[in-house]
């Protein structure tokens, strides 16, 4: 089964996201795929919290903040794997060096096809994004291209994947198929 | 009048090409600096025109309501930009409020409202 979740900012999706995994995993092979590449300490503080976070739930961490369908290369497919999450996943690839230089005009591209194979391949999925398309604001290029190039992300997983849920203030909105 | 509502890229016009069999002659994509045009199945970028009217100091309800015969059977789709926080600049904040009453009217008077969620469908008013 697959399930991609987005939602606000601080609604609890990632709580939602382990529970569902763990659940969905069943016993068998659980994976954090963690996407977050660490840039500075407060990059690092949040990272330990979220390691304390799925302490004793089982999952086994994959690194992998670029070309994520190479988590097959030490995975087992009959596995759960959590993709937390696609934001910082297309930051690492629109930006492959430092967060200054020139974006990477095919990183959207390249994620939605590594996403969907992990979509294709894995037994189960559950993948987490961020919701950013709400505000009243008039955006600098780079912001823009980065909010359209998730959004398209975000259209290929809804579609692709079974259950589709929208987390709002530790509630679940499902959109899309059924609850785990 | 169907009104579609939703955040930016989620897939709004691709849906109402789908749901209504539009090309692109039948759409008007409101703009900054030419507003709105009437007589058009759907009217794209709704957000645009209450841009364009705050930009010539009118009130885009009102600006509506005089117009209701030209728009009455059509489909508007306005980006929904209400869950930020309170912009800074006194422009955009008079903008997301006067789009905010647009939306607000616009689905009062519509038969059926859509929210689209990254692609999906989500059905809030159906007459």
């Amino acid at each position: 089964m697959t399930i991609f979740i987005s939602g606000g900012n601080k609604n609890g999706k990632s709580g939602y996201a382990q529970d569902a995994a763990v659940k969905l995993a069943g016993g068998g092979k659980l994976y954090y795929v963690a996407t977050m590449i660490p840039y500075d300490d407060e990059d690092r503080t949040r990272i330990e919290r979220h390691i304390e976070n799925r302490a004793g739930m089982g999952f086994e961490t994959l690194e992998a903040g670029r070309d994520i369908q190479k988590v097959f290369d030490s995975a087992d497919e009959s596995g759960t794997f959590l993709v937390d999450s696609t934001t910082a996943l297309l930051l690492n690839e629109m930006f492959p060096n430092s967060h200054s230089e020139k974006a990477d005009e095919n990183a959207a591209q390249r994620c939605i096809s590594g996403l969907l194979e992990i979509a294709r391949r894995a037994k189960n999925a559950v993948f987490v994004s961020d919701y950013i398309y709400s505000d009243a604001a008039r955006y600098d290029e780079f912001t823009e291209e980065y909010r359209k190039s998730l959004a398209s992300i975000d259209r290929a997983l809804a579609q692709a994947c079974d259950t589709v849920i929208e987390v709002c203030a530790g509630n679940l909105i499902v959109h899309k198929g059924q609850l785990p | 009048m169907d009104l579609i509502i939703g955040g930016a890229y989620q897939g709004k016009l691709d849906y109402a090409k789908k749901r209504y069999g539009l090309d692109d002659g039948d759409i008007c994509t409101c703009t900054e600096s030419d507003g709105i045009s009437f007589g058009h199945r759907c009217i794209y970028r709704t957000e645009e025109f209450v841009m364009w009217c705050i930009r010539s100091g009118k009130d885009a309800v009102e600006f509506l309501e005089q117009h209701k015969e030209e728009w009455k059977d059509s489909v508007f789709i306005c980006e929904d930009m209400f869950c930020g926080v309170v912009p800074l600049g006194a422009d955009m904040r008079a903008w997301r409020e006067m789009t905010g009453r647009t939306c607000s009217y616009l689905s009062s008077e519509a038969v059926n409202v859509i929210r689209i969620f990254c692609g999906l469908e989500q059905v809030l008013k159906c007459g």
